[in-house]
């Protein structure tokens, strides 16, 4: 809704140039906005993966006019706590080629040395503490993941570069309230990275109005025959949920009039940032002619 | 304890008024009645004219179907009738009994709308009324004054008036005194319209050719209004020429206009016609241009087509005169906003939302003395929006729907009193959330429509008793009550005035009111929108409270031609209600748990001199003010602003409003209007932060930060300054056409519509080299040429 909104603003805007008559010069322009002192924060962004080395991102906030590229912290210890009670360091080895790599490598400022072993049910804890007093501390627990049923396409009735086909995600929600997933397609190869990519569609979906049944998520008439589509379904909590959107609603308040400023709603104390682990399963398939 | 005091010490006021011995007023003569109606000479009634006796020093004025009532000694009198934009009549009545008047003006001048502008209230009534924090605005006056894209908004002509404050640039939204736009009653011929804007409040829903006037109430609010907290704004809508079948029209440059009006049963000769309608229809044709434009462009690679979008008004009214005594009147209107795209990969996208009115209102005249009006009417507002894609389908949507009974005594029982009594009853329906997904094979259905009902009632009454030739004291008192399941709320709602005139051309006045709103808009925009959802008061949602009280003094200066008035106001409110940070407002049906409340006070200082009369007329409004808020910690929040208190983002301190229009001659007028206020407050992010997401969500650095919001409201933006210019010359030889030229923002200002923080690019490796803050005007120097034509 609030892309819509955004919409609407665009709108708005487009009646004042129309207003306008396109002569009266630029409606936009850069001014001076002296900001008030701001505190930086740790932030803290971890989502273990099981099967996968543990790592995490520890940066800070920065005052918005201020440095372009995150501040990185030299001076913070983290220790991952595993469900069995052990507590596994992991060490400051930031990859920062990874701040400026588009291939879709994530940055990651503290790594462990082992693959990550976890099953649904297992509980995790996190503790970021750095020299100037200030520490960060999350727990997570890992969901039961939710197998995707089927995957299909339906070509439209067009021909040549016009014939595209939309996708269909189905699978089924349990019976449990409160569920909460996302979804991500990715076009490619996966042994070529493509799953590192950016998605081609990237949904959050909650079971508040569907409980128990079946869902189906699908997409606009895009892919072409030969496309090879895989799906990622992620189960998620609530508080990664709600992070999300909290994420999105504040991206979308700098720049709609319409929009409303939201705080971010982490699931860390002490600072920013959300702590989780990622319990998904895929399913891929190549798009017939 | 106050507040039962309060109320019963009005009560006790009403009791003795209504009491007050006949024979004291009544002296020795014999008194009569004298009663009757004003019309114009198209037959509409002329709401507000006066009738004047000047040897007795008394008069009266037309109430809102142009019905007046004096009570006169027997005798031979001479009595003045007059109404701005109509030639004075004199006429001599000899009262032995009671009598009845049907009394017609004649307009003065052409009959496009004389170019002298008056209000409908003289000066001399504004200064001798016990109402405050009133403003009337006739249709006629709004009609001269410069206007964005040339479209006459009678709301935004409201926003010239000290104590009213607009919602941004070009916006039609109303903020009265520190209360938010939706805690305005707006009502069109006695029935609420819940969203009174087109295009995200850049225009109002009342076309101005079916429109005869609007009265704002800020403060000392009648006892029949009730049910928001902070405004009154009650719109009455023209009743049709009862003489002749008349065409009137316009073509601007973003909507055309065409209303057809005319009498009902015309009798032949001199016999007056049983009545008369109006229908009205107005249509922008944004679409129109986008269409084109898109067509030009489509086979542009790149190319996003501009959406369709499109609004549309239609308006009616018809009286029919059943006999001496009983008259009929019947009112619709009927809006809607349309947006439509469609993508060329198949996705449609719907959305239109509007409001529905019908209204039907029975007069009923038992004495001279004694009439009533009863109306029902439904109101119905709701907004739609639907995705298709193939087979699937998605549909969003709400509504609020009202089914109103009410009735209204006035009941003159002499000359000092004016009583007035009624009840009132509203069936709402909430449609507070529908969603639906569907696909025709069947395989996804599913869906949600939350509905709540609610009962709204209220029995008022209320005196307005002249004391002394100095004294006026009005006093009323409003029961209300509202039903929702099992949650059942209710108050008493006292109101108060006095006036005091210390000579002819001094009063004082002062009054009181206490509101209760039952009903609350779900918003968590900055901006009124199509989607905001109206929802009851229920189990942990309490009405809404304000009250606020006033004191002012009104001069007669310069031999009566202008008018100079002071107010200082001091509202204070409790549950006032805003939502927490990321609050589920779409279908919820918890949505309950997503409000927070807090409390409100505001209080400020209103200048006014306004001159009615000569060639040159017009007003300067300033007003002073200060508007707060304060929301604690509480239901897992931090409140806003960690309880601390802030400023909406409305609160201005200064507001400075010029408007002038001056007659240069008969066919021609020039018009101008300035306005200066401080900046609106925005919330700006002071700090920022990086998300990478997760493994293969996007590129490692995320292009877009994310803002931190420590707190709410803290810039503030530039000063808002704005000077528009208007010109009208009547052309043909009846002076039935004209053109009428607008130069909104004249000086082209580039006032702030919003500020934001934009992300600065390497235009080579798009990497992102910094951040800097962009300021967003809406809108430049924008001229505008209307025709208009009445046939």
């Amino acid at each position: 809704m609030l892309d819509f909104t955004g919409k609407l603003a665009k709108y708005a805007v487009l009646a004042g140039g129309i207003g306008g008559l396109g002569g009266c010069g630029a409606l936009q322009n850069d001014i001076d906005v002296p900001l008030p002192f701001y505190a930086s924060e740790l932030v803290v962004e971890c989502y273990l993966e099981p099967g996968k080395v543990p790592s995490l991102a520890v940066t800070t906030s920065v005052p918005y006019l201020g440095v372009v590229l995150p501040q990185v912290p030299t001076d913070v210890t983290v220790t991952l706590t595993l469900p069995n009670g052990t507590a596994v360091p992991l060490t400051f080895a930031p990859n920062f080629r990874a701040l400026v790599d588009t291939t879709g490598e994530k940055f990651h400022s503290h790594i462990g040395r082992t693959p990550l072993v976890a099953r649904p049910g297992d509980v995790f804890k996190l503790d970021v503490r750095d020299t100037q007093g200030r520490r960060v501390t999350g727990t997570t627990t890992m969901l039961v993941p939710v197998a995707i049923d089927s995957v299909e396409h339906k070509f439209n009735d067009k021909t040549g570069a016009e014939r595209k086909a939309y996708f269909l995600t189905n699978f089924r929600d349990p019976s449990t309230p409160n569920d909460y997933y996302r979804l991500q397609l990715h076009r490619g190869n996966p042994a070529r990275g493509a799953l590192r990519r950016r998605p081609e569609v990237d949904y959050t979906a909650q079971d508040r109005l569907n409980n128990g049944r079946a869902f189906t998520l699908g997409t606009s008439y895009r892919f072409s025959a030969n496309d090879t589509i895989t799906a990622t379904l992620y189960r998620i909590d609530e508080s990664f949920y709600r992070f999300q959107q909290s994420v999105r609603d504040a991206r979308n308040a700098n720049g709609n009039p319409f929009g409303q400023p939201s705080a971010i709603f982490s699931n860390v104390q002490g600072g920013i940032g959300i702590f989780t682990v990622l319990s998904g399963t895929s399913a891929t398939k190549v798009i017939p002619r | 304890m106050l507040f039962r005091s309060a109320s019963f010490y009005l009560f006790v006021f009403l009791l003795v008024g209504l009491a007050w011995p006949e024979q004291v007023l009544a002296q020795n003569v014999a008194q009569y009645i004298l009663s009757g109606t004003i019309r114009g000479s198209r037959g509409e009634a002329l709401p507000g004219a006066s009738v004047a006796v000047p040897a007795l020093n008394t008069g009266a004025a037309a109430d809102s179907v142009g019905h007046f009532v004096l009570r006169l000694p027997a005798g031979r009198h001479r009595i003045v009738v007059a109404f701005v934009g109509y030639e004075q009549m004199t006429r001599e009545v000899n009262l032995s009994k009671n009598q009845r008047l049907s009394l017609d003006l004649v307009e003065s001048g052409n009959e496009l709308g004389e170019v002298v502008v008056e209000g409908s209230v003289t000066l001399e009534e504004k200064l001798k009324t016990t109402q405050m924090g009133v403003e009337h605005i006739s249709i006629r006056e709004a009609k001269l004054l410069p206007a964005l894209f040339g479209e006459v908004d009678i709301l935004k002509t409201l926003q010239l008036k000290p104590g009213v404050q607009s919602g941004g640039e070009g916006t039609s939204g109303l903020f009265v005194r520190g209360g938010s736009s939706d805690q305005n009653l707006v009502l069109v011929d006695n029935t609420v319209v819940y969203n009174p804007n087109h295009l995200f409040g850049l225009f109002s829903v009342f076309n101005s050719d079916a429109v005869q006037s609007v009265d704002l109430y800020k403060s000392g609010f009648p006892a029949q209004f009730g049910g928001r907290l902070s405004s009154v704004v009650d719109v009455k809508l023209r009743e049709g020429d009862r003489q002749h079948y008349v065409a009137t029209g316009g073509v601007g440059l973003i909507s055309s206009r065409l209303t057809y009006e005319g009498p009902i049963n015309r009798g032949g000769g001199a016999r007056p016609a049983k009545g008369s309608f109006i229908v009205s229809g107005r249509r922008t044709y944004f679409d129109v241009f986008t269409r084109a434009l898109n067509k030009a462009n489509e086979k542009k690679v790149n190319y996003s087509p501009i959406p369709d979008y499109y609004f549309y008004d239609f308006n009616a009214k018809a009286n029919y005169t059943l006999g001496e005594k009983d008259q009929l009147f019947l009112t619709g209107y009927l809006g809607r906003d349309v947006f439509g795209f469609s993508s060329t990969g198949g996705f449609n996208f719907d959305f239109s939302w509007g409001n529905t009115v019908g209204a039907l209102r029975w007069n009923h005249v038992f004495s001279p003395r004694l009439f009533v009006n009863t109306t029902v009417s439904v109101s119905d507002y709701k907004y739609n929006l639907t995705n298709r894609l193939d087979q699937f389908s998605f549909g969003l949507g709400s509504r609020i729907t009202d089914y109103t009974g009410r009735t209204d005594f006035e009941y003159t029982p002499n000359d000092r009193h004016l009583l007035k009594a009624g009840a009132m009853l509203i069936q709402h329906r909430f449609g507070v959330g529908r969603l639906d997904a569907n696909s025709s094979d069947g395989r996804i259905n599913f869906g949600s429509d939350i509905a709540y009902f609610g009962q709204e009632g209220a029995l008022y009454a209320s005196d307005n008793y002249r004391a002394t030739d100095k004294l006026q004291l009005e006093g009323g008192l409003r029961l209300t009550g509202f039903r929702s399941g099992s949650n059942q709320y209710g108050g008493l709602e006292p109101r108060a005035a006095a006036r005091y005139a210390l000579n002819d051309r001094t009063s004082f006045k002062l009054n009181y009111a206490l509101m209760y709103q039952y009903v609350h808009l779900v918003t968590n925009s900055g901006a009124t929108l199509p989607t905001d959802i109206w929802y009851p008061s229920r189990e942990s949602v309490k009405p809404q409270r304000s009250q606020q009280a006033s004191t002012g003094a009104s001069f007669l200066l310069g031999k009566g031609k202008y008018l100079l008035t002071n107010e200082v106001y001091y509202k204070w409110g409790q549950n006032q209600i805003d939502f927490k940070d990321g609050a589920q407002l779409f279908v919820n049906p918890e949505l309950d748990s997503e409000f927070i409340f807090g409390k409100s006070w505001s209080y400020g200082n209103e200048v006014y001199l306004e001159k009615k009369t000569g060639k040159t007329t017009g007003w300067i409004g300033y007003t002073l003010a200060w508007s707060w808020r304060n929301f604690q910690p509480q239901r897992g929040t931090n409140g806003v602003n960690n309880g601390a208190d802030f400023r909406p983002n409305y609160d201005r301190r200064h507001n400075l409003t010029v408007v002038v229009i001056h007659q240069l001659n008969a066919r021609l007028s020039f018009t101008g209007s300035f306005v200066f206020s401080s900046g609106n407050l925005t919330t700006l992010p002071l700090g920022r932060f990086g998300v990478q997401d997760i493994p293969g969500s996007s590129t490692s650095i995320d292009p877009r930060p994310v803002p931190i919001y420590p707190n709410r409201n803290t810039y503030q933006l530039i000063p808002y300054h704005r000077l528009d210019l208007g010109a009208v010359y009547k052309i043909g030889s009846r002076r039935n056409q004209d053109l009428t030229l607008s130069i909104y923002n004249a000086y082209n200002r580039r006032n702030a519509y919003f500020v934001f923080f934009d992300t600065v690019r390497d235009p080579v490796t798009d990497r992102t080299t910094g951040f800097r803050a962009q300021q967003v005007s809406l809108f430049p120097v924008i001229p505008s040429l209307t025709y208009n034509f009445r046939f």
